[in-house]
């Protein structure tokens, strides 16, 4: 008997990166991984949300995209999909959609609601005869509604090969560090299915638990936050997996993709003032191995004298990429200054505390756009911590609480619509 | 007088002393055990009595009620009987003042009422002194003798759970539904942390009523078990969550292992039971300390190592899933979270280190805040433990040393954390632990050491209450708490009539794909 | 030894004590009919309706404060209403009055009298309690005296409080009884002092103008029969032997005196007593009731007699009884009280001189305990 195989991929992030460099290697990473799908000769995909970094991505990223599944349809591969927490569009179409609509791609989210339970329809892959249903995610966890309401019982009852593709983190699951990440109780999920295809989480991970086919996360491909690219260099490992099946999951096979390399490094200032940070910092950076790699400097602890803005990152900047590195990322948001930590506020009301806490270190962030800095970005800084600080009114939804204050802080702003 | 007046007089004041004040009663009136009585005084201030003993009263000597029963029960005497009975044959209520009301509000009483006055019953509005606090907590209705009075009684959660709680009572005297009424009340507000240790799985409601059908289940409740319900969580830790503190005063451990411990955690941090389990050898510890240790684990922990795999038989903790678990407990207490633990399917050991981790966890970081000068910013967390001398025990705290719910019992206030500590046994909780528990629910209590305990321990003297208090039946309970003018009788209502079930969401769900 | 002894004694008196012939009612006086003492003489009580009240009379008195020379003493008397075993509130007369009595001597013409003054404690009962000037006594006037010895004082200052039964019995008839309601006073319908006679037949005058029937319940009797057997003894005897189990009558005389003006029954009102009493109607009121009318009237006590602490007695007069008595605890308050005045007044040294003329007993008491 012919051996099934399917591709489960999440966390794509298309799009993600502006930046030339990144992008290049982003659009790499998800070649390889449709390259590989040609070549395993697996009978479908599926890419359990976040395809796209956001619902209307940039074009030039959807292009090569689009480009690579349609390679991988013309190979006679199916391409199943749900939406993650960043490729949907609220208001409207999302790229999802449209790429669904040409028949690139597949949703196989499908369902109504009946007497105020959710049925899902199935989507039975034509070649294996399996059997494919999911949840598409929602901002800040609002899916969990759905799988409030869902009809596990229809689902759990279904024969055959069934798979459920989601994209939430697990409460059983999810790491420590994630703990205030909403998330959904396994519990959510309707039982025995063969194989849970999930994402957001951006760790690869497999669980089991009784009544539960594996519960799979493959992580983000590449990377989708400074955070993903600071795990990256410090060792996890990047990919997807390819299952074997048969009546029920026989192989899970993680198949790591790597487009780079990346350099890690951190610096903690603690107990040095502005000038030593910077001497050592630069010392040490200067022996790095960063040619043809990625460089991720972490930079924390707390100055004990100078400012923060006394060092010169922009310097360090330049030196590591005249060593070579492709792409250079030093995160300081862990730097503070004694001056800055040690502020009194005896005697100043809060207004005025902000105040001198903006204008002190306005100048540390690097802007490129000038109403951003200055007296202008201060007021600005006032202005959207006014506005996220307020309280969601009597009987307004969370949603519907986000948006209005993700509306307020546009208009603030005064984006424009290609800068939203 | 109005006639309403005189159907509402009880009795009349005859004699006594101060806390042994007797009354007759009015025939008929029919005063029970534990019900409260008022003494109108002048210039509209009134003191509040409350019944503790009853005894018969006759003007018949003791030996002709003897010949008149023989008469009566040897049939001599059909067409005889007392003529006048009620004159002649009466109940004597013994009394002791409990409150005194004035403009200014409640006072302890310390004046004798007026001789011979009458005694009427209390009603709503005698009780407009207690005032519904900011934090409500809510425990019943008053109750006078069996009767239910419509005046609800709360007390301030903030007070209350800071100041420690005990539940003392024998088995089917409404103890879980007292304490399912207090969530409940709790739920309806987002003020304060709970974390329940369910060993009987019995107020989540899995199959029946419950704290689930709370109409603000969704956003204050979360419920942990080892096979949950769809929506509940699974009650899984990982063994990377467990740190030796968490052991402290739960489990014996000699020196020679708890230097051995030391070891292991300085050696592999977070992986120290992992390692143990494994069997890894190192420097310092010898091979049987590291047997006894892997036994140790293997018997509160239920975790072993079958072929090279860690296995844990209540499927609790685990080496690859819930490494969340106790951050997200300790958060959504943080957010005002009810957290509901069902510990029926594991063992005590189990239980107790779950709570352990999870108390040690808030504790410490309560700790923190107030030394950072953040403390106001913090909810107030209460641990809810049923059978307490488990830990709290005075052999278990010679025996183990302080744990945990020992440290929150004396020092918790201090924190903003709090204990609710069931008991049907109070007598063997040290004084100095009890002491420091300020409100206490007294439900029935046939035993006389039991009673003699809670009664020593009260905020208020009720060294004449033991009577009530072995009368009491299921749902009548006593709070005592410095938080009350005087110890309260009250009826917790049934949970299933008090709780309201929620309403089906008006609002329309949406489902686009 | 005392056990022989009290053996001996018994038998003795079971030999003086005759049961074979129980005899007849033995009274001296002609002006006493007599009815045979056989059992055509009991007659049951037939439970009849009768709609009528029954008032029970009852005084006590104590001594507060004596000495040969004076007597002070508080006077108490009491009534309660009935039908049947039901209380019945009165309509306006106070249920129970008190007044001191103050009882001393004087000497005159060569001989030592007793005169009493009263003082009620509430002054509007003034007109419920004897005229002083009925209460003036020759200390060896025949009415007083117990054999040829003066009368003690403290006998002569109880006069008063017999005299205020029978005036306090005449106002109930007079505000709280109607037509055929029935007073029953804890005593025979003798009369026995000097004055008292007049007191009665007040009572008896306005009885009978309102057509109230008086009568008297003796818890006690001294009547004999003629072989010389207590006259209830043999009563009882004669009903046990006649197999009466239930309640009864019996007519015992009928007495034509001026002090002593009645017809004297026998009762038993309840089957389960052991006790009869002696109860007595006023004899012209007796002559005019029938069978029917005295059924309902013993109809009445029977059904107030049922009290399972004394069976076969009025609980009426168990409570006129129990509100009527100075109990000895009161005596001692009430003493404080007047030796207080006594004090108040400067008078105290005076009049204790003469209280200790009698008061050795009392000392020993203490002493002893």
């Amino acid at each position: 008997m012919r051996r099934m195989k399917f591709a489960h991929v999440a966390d794509t992030h298309i799009g993600a990166h502006r930046e030339p460099v990144l992008a290049q290697l982003e659009a790499e990473a998800f070649g390889i991984v449709m390259d590989r799908c040609i070549q395993e000769k697996v009978d479908f995909i599926i890419i359990s949300g976040d395809l796209f970094q956001s619902g209307i991505p940039d074009l030039a990223a959807v292009d090569d995209a689009v480009k690579k599944m349609h390679a991988v349809r013309e190979a006679g591969i199916p391409i199943y999909v749900i939406y993650g927490s960043h490729d949907y569009n609220p208001n409207g179409k999302s790229i999802i959609d449209i790429l669904d609509s040409t028949g690139l791609i597949k949703k196989v989210v499908k369902g109504e609601i009946v007497d105020g339970k959710l049925e899902l329809e199935f989507f039975t892959d034509s070649k294996t005869g399996a059997k494919l249903v999911g949840i598409s995610a929602r901002k800040a966890g609002l899916e969990s509604r759905y799988y409030e309401i869902l009809d596990r019982e229809t689902l759990e009852e279904e024969p055959g090969f069934k798979i459920f593709v989601f994209h939430s983190g697990l409460d059983e699951f999810k790491p420590k560090h994630l703990a205030q990440m909403e998330s959904i109780p396994i519990s959510c999920l309707p039982r025995e299915f063969q194989y849970y295809a999930g994402g957001h989480i951006h760790e690869k991970s497999e669980h089991t638990l009784p009544h539960y086919g594996p519960i799979v996360f493959p992580g983000t491909l590449f990377a989708g936050s400074p955070r993903d690219f600071e795990a990256s260099a410090k060792g996890t490992q990047r990919g997807f997996y390819i299952v074997q099946f048969n009546k029920k999951v026989e192989k899970v096979e993680f198949v790591p993709v790597k487009v780079c390399e990346c350099v890690y490094h951190e610096y903690d200032v603690t107990n040095k003032n502005s000038v030593q940070a910077q001497h050592e910092l630069r010392k040490s950076l200067k022996e790095l191995d960063v040619k043809g790699k990625f460089a991720l400097v972490k930079v924390f602890g707390e100055l004990a004298g100078g400012k923060t803005s006394d060092l010169k990152f922009a310097e360090l900047k330049k030196m590591l990429s005249e060593k070579g590195a492709i792409h250079i990322d030093i995160n300081r948001f862990g730097l503070v200054s004694k001056e800055y930590a040690n502020m009194k506020v005896a005697g100043e009301d809060i207004g005025g505390i902000e105040d001198r806490l903006f204008k002190e270190n306005i100048g540390t962030v690097k802007l490129s756009n000038a109403d951003l800095k200055g007296e202008h970005g201060t007021k600005l800084a006032h202005e959207l911590l006014k506005i996220v600080r307020q309280e969601a009114k009597t009987g307004e939804t969370k949603k519907d609480y986000n948006m209005r204050v993700s509306e307020d802080a546009v208009k603030t702003l005064k984006l424009t619509g290609a800068m939203k | 007088m109005k006639k309403m007046e005189e159907l509402e007089i009880a009795g009349q004041i005859i004699g006594g002393k101060v806390a042994n004040i007797l009354l007759r009663e009015k025939s008929g009136k029919a005063i029970e055990l534990g019900d409260l009585l008022v003494v109108d005084e002048p210039d509209g201030k009134y003191l509040i009595l409350q019944v503790y003993d009853l005894s018969y009263g006759s003007q018949i000597p003791q030996t002709v009620r003897e010949l008149a029963a023989g008469l009566k029960l040897e049939g001599y005497g059909p067409s005889l009987d007392f003529l006048e009975p009620h004159l002649r044959n009466y109940v004597m209520a013994m009394v002791k003042a409990v409150a005194f009301v004035s403009k200014g509000g409640a006072k302890i009483p310390k004046v004798l009422p007026s001789f011979f006055s009458n005694v009427r019953f209390i009603r709503e509005k005698d009780l407009s002194f207690l005032i519904k606090p900011p934090n409500p907590v809510y425990l019943g209705k008053i109750r006078s003798g069996s009767k239910i009075l419509d005046f609800d009684v709360f007390l301030d959660g903030e007070e209350m759970l800071t100041h420690h709680v005990l539940v003392p009572a024998t088995t089917g005297r409404g103890k879980s539904n007292l304490v399912k009424v207090m969530l409940w009340s709790i739920a309806d507000h987002k003020k304060f942390g709970m974390l329940v240790l369910d060993p009987h799985d019995e107020y989540y409601g899995r199959n029946s009523k419950g704290l689930k059908d709370h109409p603000n289940a969704k956003d204050t409740m979360r419920y942990y078990t080892v096979n949950p319900p769809p929506g509940a969580s699974t009650l899984v830790i990982n063994l990377r969550a467990i740190k030796p503190e968490h052991f402290e005063g739960l489990v014996d451990f000699s020196d020679t292992q708890l230097q051995a411990i030391k070891l292991y955690h300085r050696q592999f941090r977070n992986e120290w039971v992992e390692n143990i389990i494994r069997g890894t050898e190192i420097d310092g510890v010898k091979s049987t300390t590291l047997a006894v240790l892997q036994r140790i684990i293997r018997v509160n922990l239920a975790v072993y190592l079958e072929d090279g795999q860690i296995v844990c038989k209540n499927r609790v903790f685990s080496d690859s899933a819930g490494e969340a678990t106790i951050s997200t407990i300790i958060n959504d207490l943080e957010e005002g979270k009810i957290v509901i633990v069902d510990t029926s399917k594991i063992s005590d050991e189990a239980e107790l280190l779950i709570g352990s981790a999870v108390a040690n966890e808030i504790f410490s970081r309560h700790q923190d805040a107030k030394a950072e000068g953040r403390l106001d910013e913090k909810r107030t967390v209460g641990i809810i433990i049923e059978e307490a001398p488990r830990v709290l025990s005075a052999e278990r705290l010679a025996k183990s040393g302080n744990n945990i719910y020992s440290k929150v019992a004396r020092e918790g206030r201090k924190f903003k954390v709090g204990l609710v500590a069931i008991t049907q046994l109070t007598s063997v909780i040290p004084r100095d632990v009890l002491t420091n528990i300020n409100t206490k629910i007294i439900l029935g209590n046939e035993m006389a050491t039991e009673r003699h305990a809670i009664i020593e321990s009260a905020a208020q003297d009720l060294s004449s209450d033991d009577r009530t208090i072995a009368s009491l039946d299921k749902g009548e309970a006593i709070v005592s708490s410095i938080f009350t003018k005087f110890a309260v009788p009250v009826q917790i209502p049934l949970f299933d009539d008090y709780a309201k079930m929620a309403k089906p969401s008006d609002k329309k769900v949406v489902f686009t794909g | 030894m005392s056990v022989e002894a009290a053996r001996r004694l018994i038998e003795h008196l079971d030999t003086k004590i005759h049961e074979e012939e129980l005899g007849n009612p033995f009274f001296r006086d002609p002006n006493v009919k007599t009815y045979p003492l056989d059992k055509s003489g009991f007659h049951k009580i037939q439970q009849t309706k009768l709609a009528c009240k029954v008032a029970f009379v009852d005084g006590g008195n104590q001594e507060i404060v004596g000495a040969p020379d004076f007597s002070v003493q508080l006077n108490r008397l009491y009534f309660g209403m009935w039908d049947c075993s039901e209380r019945i509130l009165e309509k306006s007369m106070p249920r129970r009055i008190e007044f001191f009595s103050s009882t001393y001597s004087r000497v005159t013409s060569n001989q030592v009298f007793y005169d009493t003054s009263v003082f009620p404690v509430h002054e509007e009962h003034q007109t419920m309690i004897p005229a002083e000037s009925d209460l003036s006594f020759d200390s060896l006037d025949r009415t007083v005296t117990i054999g040829t010895q003066r009368a003690d004082i403290e006998r002569v200052a109880s006069i008063a409080r017999v005299f205020a039964e029978w005036q306090f019995a005449t106002e109930i008839v007079k505000h709280e009884l109607e037509k055929g309601d029935i007073l029953v006073v804890d005593r025979t319908l003798q009369t026995t002092f000097k004055n008292e006679h007049n007191y009665l037949t007040n009572l008896v005058n306005s009885a009978k103008k309102k057509g109230v029937i008086v009568t008297g319940l003796s818890k006690t009797s001294a009547l004999f029969t003629d072989t010389g057997l207590s006259l209830m003894g043999a009563l009882s005897k004669l009903a046990e032997d006649d197999g009466m189990d239930e309640e009864w009558y019996f007519p015992i005389a009928e007495i034509y005196r001026l002090d002593h003006n009645a017809m004297v029954l026998a009762v038993k009102l309840n089957r389960d007593a052991k006790r009869i009493f002696r109860y007595e109607i006023q004899r012209e009121q007796f002559g005019e009731l029938s069978e029917e009318q005295i059924n309902g009237i013993f109809t009445h006590f029977v059904k107030n007699s049922s009290d399972l602490t004394f069976p076969g007695y009025p609980y009426g007069l168990i409570d006129a009884d129990r509100f009527a008595r100075v109990s000895l605890q009161e005596v001692e308050y009430y003493k404080a009280l007047m030796f207080s005045q006594l004090s108040n007044v400067g008078k105290w040294e005076k009049l204790s001189r003469h209280i200790r003329a009698k008061d050795a007993h009392d000392v020993l008491n203490m002493l002893i305990g």
